[in-house]
């Protein structure tokens, strides 16, 4: 026995973002809401020599003060700027002004840290200019990057621990958050992820021919890939009686996690949907939830042909004949693809939709505006779906490596 | 939670070779341990800088990974599944697991440093369009992760923590709970690196290799000594295989330690490269990890440090330790990673040697008492095995990590 022998209820008590519709949930919401996409033309790093040309970049926008703050530019990278910022959202959510003296943890998803950053280093090291190479451009390189600056800004001394499982990693790192809260080894987890663009990545996917040259099309006829996207989320989770007595509402409670691998390929999902839908049955379990109760999926949706249909598969394994009912969406539609923090913006967006009992919409494109006939699944388009009185929605994110991840949220009610 | 985890499989690579045995020789000697040129041809180092890291003879892989699979992996990925296929054979299962429902929980520092320097190489001077989709698919952090569970057919969990020198200890953490909490049967855990001459370069720039710092200008590290000024990088792997105590003693396996606790915390005061001054809050949060734990202070009677040498981080290290013994005596000390090195995961299979109460040598490189760490670590001279072991590991940037391992 490690911790306290205890399983305590845990409730979504803030949550904050960076993301290509802005700094914020205000901006997040709003642009769910809408369908509105994000991706587009970028500037983030010059694309002209690379495959494809969009993403879903986040601008520089208001930062609340932050910026105004030394350390700001100085000490942290772009992916760290991130997750502060959205750490700090969702902790004034929270109603917690200060983590110094609270059992707190931290509990972060990356893919890769501050690589935007270090390829400056390293386009002059590697071609011998010594001099020119900053090693402070690699002071914040490292993936745990984001989830330390997140731990030092807020003064956090309790656990701090970084998951880079690829695009799993973010929800990786709630299931980890998850367990701590309930066990009573923290009292406050402040979970999420951040990445931001960088060439490594988008030259990389780009070499594997699975980013589409347009938005990305998840489920569509037609679909030819994924577009990338960066920022960062975090939610505040805490046990539920603690939220409760301060007399603050949840925003959701996080009932279930569960996590299985492909153990089939490094990059290419294993067709049946086994894993997947593994990693949906043990999240449900956690949760002690029937799929039954489920009233709409945030997919991991990717818009590659081969991830979908596999999740496509791994919905009927799980939900049965409902899987072509239930109501789905991808948020990577509008956000794109934020790797190491896609799990996480993804739970944001469930979190959201929960609380305001609907489901956002992904546009329809000109190309591809009809569900893949193969894959028919109810992706919610245009406009937001209403789900008066919706329990509980699942979030699946299904990595590289075939590392799949699944979170379970219940809507809050105080009855 | 509810199991109580046992380490019933063992697998290690580095320079002192593969397996527990050669592991458990190198820990035992007072000899100068083995140390390998780093290739400098790239031109990438100062010409002061150290030139030599413990390093893995790939020969050592192909007894466990043939070579035709092996040309699909990036060097981790060869030491994760050479790795996890001896800690498999250790545990009693050569002829493969009973089912699929393994989960793998692995940490690494810096992941697949070679192929993400060529990745990077061909991106940045050659152009985007070069980039090599193999280069690129096993340049991930959680490649090795992934090449595991293919090679073993493990489909449980599988998670690839970076919280550097904390991590593998992170990693056994998470995977004992996932065990204890009845997620999986079993799990493969520890850490792994690779260390090239492009990441050997830059920790030197860092300032944390030590140079120079032997007699006739010898490349030593001394953990815990007052002149320490730097560690000796190293590559390798140790992964760990856990299980229930009831699944072990179903089916007639030997535990080699016992996973008691485990836990970690953070010093918010430490820079993103470098060490904090926030040992008292560390040392509470250890403190409060045992109690609860169950585990009082006064039943560990052996330590296993994660000293390497570094001047900032054994500082932090032995005052977080004397803060939380407080005015009681240390229980002995050892300081394995002057001959093991730094990364690589060759400190976890030190600790789980030191938990089934191997001999440890002298402390290599230590001669002068610190007066501000006051520790002097193992002096060489036989010890009764232990029943209780502390294992801790400090990490530049602030993580802190901790595991109780007990006799079996």
């Amino acid at each position: 026995m490690n911790h306290k022998a205890v399983s305590r209820r845990v409730a979504v008590s803030g949550v904050g973002a960076v993301s290509g519709l802005g700094w914020g949930i205000g901006p997040l919401w709003e642009g769910l809401r809408a369908g509105r996409t994000a991706i587009r033309p970028f500037e983030r790093f010059d694309n002209t020599a690379h495959r494809t040309h969009l993403a879903a970049e986040a601008a520089d926008g208001d930062v609340n003060g932050l910026a105004n703050d030394p350390r700001w530019q100085r000490l942290l990278s772009l992916a760290d700027r991130f997750a502060v910022f959205a750490a700090a959202e969702a902790l004034a959510m929270a109603g917690l002004a200060s983590l110094e003296d609270s059992e707190a943890g931290v509990f972060f998803g990356s893919s890769t840290g501050g690589m935007f950053e270090s390829e400056r280093f390293f386009n002059e090291f590697l071609r011998g200019r010594w001099r020119s190479a900053k090693l402070r451009d690699l002071a914040s390189q490292q993936v745990n990057a984001p989830g330390d600056a997140v731990a030092r800004w807020f003064g956090v001394s309790g656990p701090v621990r970084t998951i880079s499982s690829a695009c799993s990693s973010g929800a990786l790192a709630l299931g980890a958050a998850l367990d701590a809260v309930r066990s009573g080894e923290v009292d406050v987890a402040v979970a999420g992820g951040s990445d931001s663009l960088c060439q490594l990545t988008y030259a990389g996917f780009n070499a594997l021919r699975s980013v589409d040259e347009g938005p990305c099309r998840p489920f569509r006829a037609g679909r030819e890939g994924m577009s990338f996207g960066e920022g960062s989320a975090v939610l505040i989770l805490e046990p539920l009686e603690q939220v409760l007595a301060r007399g603050a509402e949840p925003l959701a409670e996080f009932v279930g996690a569960g996590s299985a691998c492909d153990a089939h390929h490094m990059t290419a999902p294993e067709p049946s949907g086994a894993g997947a839908a593994a990693a949906m049955e043990a999240a449900l379990r956690d949760a002690g939830m029937p799929a039954g109760e489920v009233g709409f999926v945030n997919a991991h949706g990717t818009g590659t042909p081969l991830n979908d249909a596999a999740e496509w598969q791994a919905l009927q394994r799980v939900f049965g004949e409902r899987a072509g009912e239930i109501p789905l969406t991808a948020t990577k539609a509008l956000l794109g693809h934020l790797l190491g923090s896609s799990g996480s913006i993804e739970a944001v967006a469930t979190v959201l939709c929960l609380r305001h009992e609907e489901l956002h919409p992904v546009p329809t494109c000109s190309e591809g505006a009809t569900v893949d006939p193969e894959l028919p699944v109810s992706l919610v388009l245009d406009r937001p779906l209403p789900l008066p009185g919706v329990k509980a929605a699942v979030s699946t994110s299904l990595a590289f490596g075939g590392s799949n991840a699944a979170l379970v949220f219940s809507r809050w009610t105080d009855s | 939670m509810s199991a109580s985890i046992v380490v019933t499989g063992l697998g290690t690579v580095g320079a002192y070779g593969s397996g527990a045995e050669s592991l458990r020789k190198a820990l035992a000697s007072s000899e100068l341990p083995v140390l390998s040129e780093i290739d400098r041809s790239a031109g990438y180092h100062l010409s002061q800088a150290p030139r030599k890291a413990f390093l893995v003879d790939p020969a050592l892989l192909r007894e466990w990974v043939p070579a035709g699979e092996a040309r699909r992996m990036s060097p981790p990925s060869r030491f994760a599944v050479a790795t996890a296929r001896m800690a498999l054979r250790c545990a009693g299962w050569s002829a493969g697991l009973p089912d699929e429902l393994t989960g793998v929980v692995i940490s690494t520092a810096f992941g697949p440093a070679s192929y993400s320097e060529g990745l990077l190489k061909q991106i940045l001077l050659e152009g985007p369009e070069s980039a090599s989709p193999m280069l690129f698919m096993e340049s991930v952090a959680n490649a090795p992760a992934a090449q595991i569970a293919i090679a073993c057919r493990a489909r449980g969990p599988s998670v690839t923590i970076c919280q550097r020198e904390a991590g593998a200890l992170l990693a056994v953490g998470q995977a004992a709970a996932d065990v204890a909490a009845g997620r999986v049967p079993r799990a493969l855990a520890g850490g792994l690196d690779e260390m090239t001459p492009l990441l050997h370069s830059l920790l030197d720039r860092f300032g944390a290799l030590a140079r120079n710092s032997g007699p006739d200008g010898a490349e030593i590290s001394r953990p815990l000594d007052r002149r320490r000024a730097g560690c000796l990088a190293s590559e390798g792997a140790t992964l760990l295989l856990l299980e229930s105590d009831g699944s072990a003693i179903e089916r007639g396996a030997s535990p080699l330690a016992r996973v008691a606790a485990w836990g970690s915390a953070f010093d918010p005061t430490a820079p993103a490269v470098g060490w904090g001054t926030g040992h008292a809050g560390l040392a509470r949060s250890l403190r409060r990890s045992l109690e609860r734990a169950g585990i009082p202070l006064e039943r560990i009677d052996r330590i296993v440090t994660g000293a390497s040498g570094s001047r900032s981080g054994d500082r932090v290290e032995a005052l977080l330790l004397k803060e939380a013994w407080g005015e009681k005596p240390l229980p002995p000390v050892l300081a394995p990673k002057s001959v093991i090195g730094e990364y690589g995961g060759g400190f976890l299979g030190a600790a789980v040697l030191a938990a089934g109460g191997a001999p440890f040598g002298p402390t290599f490189g230590f001669e002068e008492l610190d007066p501000e760490l006051g520790i002097v670590p193992h002096d060489g001279s036989p010890l009764a095995p232990p029943s209780t072991v502390l294992v801790t590991s400090v990490a530049a940037g602030g993580a802190v990590s901790w595991l109780v391992l007990e006799a079996p």
